[in-house]
């Protein structure tokens, strides 16, 4: 048996490497996917949240729409005011226990985290909006477009933009919050830190290496955020074609305008 | 002259607080209608009524005998453009893209189609060689000939300008205004709420003066300018032409 810190900490990952690679592929696995799919709930929401009815409309219209919004308003109440280990627990056993169904551990952390993404999204994505100039919208009312365009057209892109930063906090928080998921037996790396730690009963040196991984996870995933979001402030500079006084030399378009439209 | 736009007892109240009290205007095909008239007298108002950005509270308009009210809302924005004081370009999107979203999105044309388009109104309205600019790298003259060029785009057949220099520093205003003249010489009908009286004079045929929500006088400007009939636009134009 080694009788070094370093001497353990070569060991453990002698032993155990495999267990901490799978267990962190596992973590990230659940922080993308939950991300992910929580900012497309997120996205989806903050475009039923802010569809406003013609004074015309008929009831019916009116009271799905109010259904709609009541059910969703629920949704991000219940599910921001709960926590999420406790949410793992309920869906977990409450699937097998109510419905017969018993979800892989993984399909339960997939659902568990996406929906809890999902609700903090929605209120990120209502902020994203709410900071992008009501000209904009009108804007988009004026040229004809319904409100599915001009929100993914226009109003979208622009929020996305401004809502990056708490995104990638987002992301953050579930690759360190999926630990919690342990209690239903996911192996991400904390529950395989604990399998670890436990055969040898060194506790210190098995969770120092788990923070390093974790802090691996986020510090490249932060760099990574930033380097997309000067991506989409767009270029700093454009082409002017011609002179003021000459253009009408130069007509050839340069670049593909389906990017945007 | 066909008409295009009839309004008949248009009226329009925010809460408690009564904004149009009810308004008749008829537009024929190819006029030009200067509205003006003290600030708060519900001039901007009018207009977003009409292609509905505000709904109005009563009354009716009709376009080339439609009710707009029951019209599909994107044919009624199509064929009633806007032209914004604020220009609301899409900061998204570059200067072409502003022209061609509309056009592939909510008139179904092909992208070439589309991009023709979009080039001949950019380069008509003197915009060609900043197609490739983001709204935030445009002055502000450029962003509003940009902004008529993209509603230009959707071929309307009546277009809308909400005091469209009103955010322009002075040297910019000629621009802006001599773009409308060419679409005058082009036969478009607009309708145009400004605070530009010299440019009302000469390029309108008709000048509606508002105040307190309601059309006080509608009078060629050859009339109304010289010989106003009604005491509140005498003593309105004696305000704003003494410089």
């Amino acid at each position: 048996m080694p009788n070094t810190f370093f001497g353990w900490i070569g060991f453990l990952l002698e032993k155990y490497g495999g267990m901490f690679l799978s267990g962190a592929a596992n973590t990230l696995l659940i922080a993308v996917v939950g991300t992910v799919a929580g900012f497309i709930i997120g996205l989806l929401v903050a475009i039923v949240r802010t569809i406003q009815l013609k004074r015309d409309a008929g009831g019916l219209k009116r009271a799905a729409l109010g259904a709609a919004k009541l059910l969703l308003n629920a949704y991000i109440e219940v599910f921001r005011g709960t926590p999420m280990i406790v949410q793992a627990m309920v869906v977990y056993y409450g699937a097998s226990q109510y419905l017969g169904l018993n979800l892989p551990a993984m399909t339960a952390a997939f659902l568990v985290v996406s929906i809890n993404t999902g609700a903090y999204m929605a209120e990120i994505v209502r902020g994203g909006i709410l900071s992008v100039d009501a000209g904009q919208k009108e804007a988009a009312i004026a040229v004809g477009m319904t409100h599915w365009q001009g929100m993914t057209g226009v109003i979208l892109p622009q929020a996305i933009r401004n809502i990056l930063p708490s995104v990638g906090n987002e992301f953050v928080v579930n690759i360190k919050d999926s630990s919690v998921l342990n209690v239903i037996s996911v192996t991400e790396v904390f529950f395989m830190s604990k399998s670890a730690a436990g055969t040898y009963y060194r506790y210190f040196e098995v969770f120092f290496i788990t923070s390093v991984i974790y802090f691996i996870l986020t510090f490249t995933f932060t760099r990574l955020l930033r380097l997309v979001e000067k991506k989409l402030s767009g270029s700093a500079s454009y082409t002017v074609y011609g002179s003021q006084s000459s253009y009408q030399a130069e007509i050839e378009v340069k670049r593909d305008p389906e990017g945007e439209a | 002259m066909a008409e295009i736009l009839h309004v008949t007892g248009l009226y329009k109240r925010f809460g408690g607080n009564e904004v149009l009290s009810g308004i008749d205007l008829s537009v024929g095909a190819g006029e030009v209608v200067c509205v003006i008239g003290p600030s708060g007298s519900g001039k901007s108002t009018f207009l977003r009524c009409i292609n509905l950005l505000e709904e109005p509270s009563g009354g009716q308009i009709l376009f080339k005998g439609q009710d707009v009210m029951k019209m599909p809302a994107s044919l009624l924005h199509a064929r009633v453009g806007m032209v914004f004081q604020q220009f609301n370009l899409f900061n998204n999107m570059t200067a072409l893209d502003n022209c061609v979203a509309g056009q592939r999105r909510v008139l179904r044309r092909s992208r070439e189609e589309s991009v023709r388009k979009a080039m001949f109104y950019l380069e008509r309205v003197g915009m060609l060689p900043y197609r490739d600019a983001r709204p935030a790298q445009l002055s502000g003259g450029q962003k509003q000939r940009a902004a008529i060029a993209r509603a230009l785009c959707m071929d309307p057949e009546v277009l809308l300008f909400d005091e469209p220099t009103s955010a322009l520093d002075p040297e910019m205003v000629d621009e802006v205004l001599s773009v409308i003249r060419t679409l005058k010489d082009g036969g478009l009908t607009m309708m145009i709420v400004t605070h530009e009286m010299a440019f009302a004079r000469d390029a309108a045929d008709r000048v509606v003066f508002m105040d307190a929500g309601k059309v006080v006088e509608d009078a060629p400007p050859s009339k109304l300018f010289v010989k106003p009939e009604n005491p509140r636009t005498q003593a309105f134009l004696a305000r704003t032409m003494r410089g």
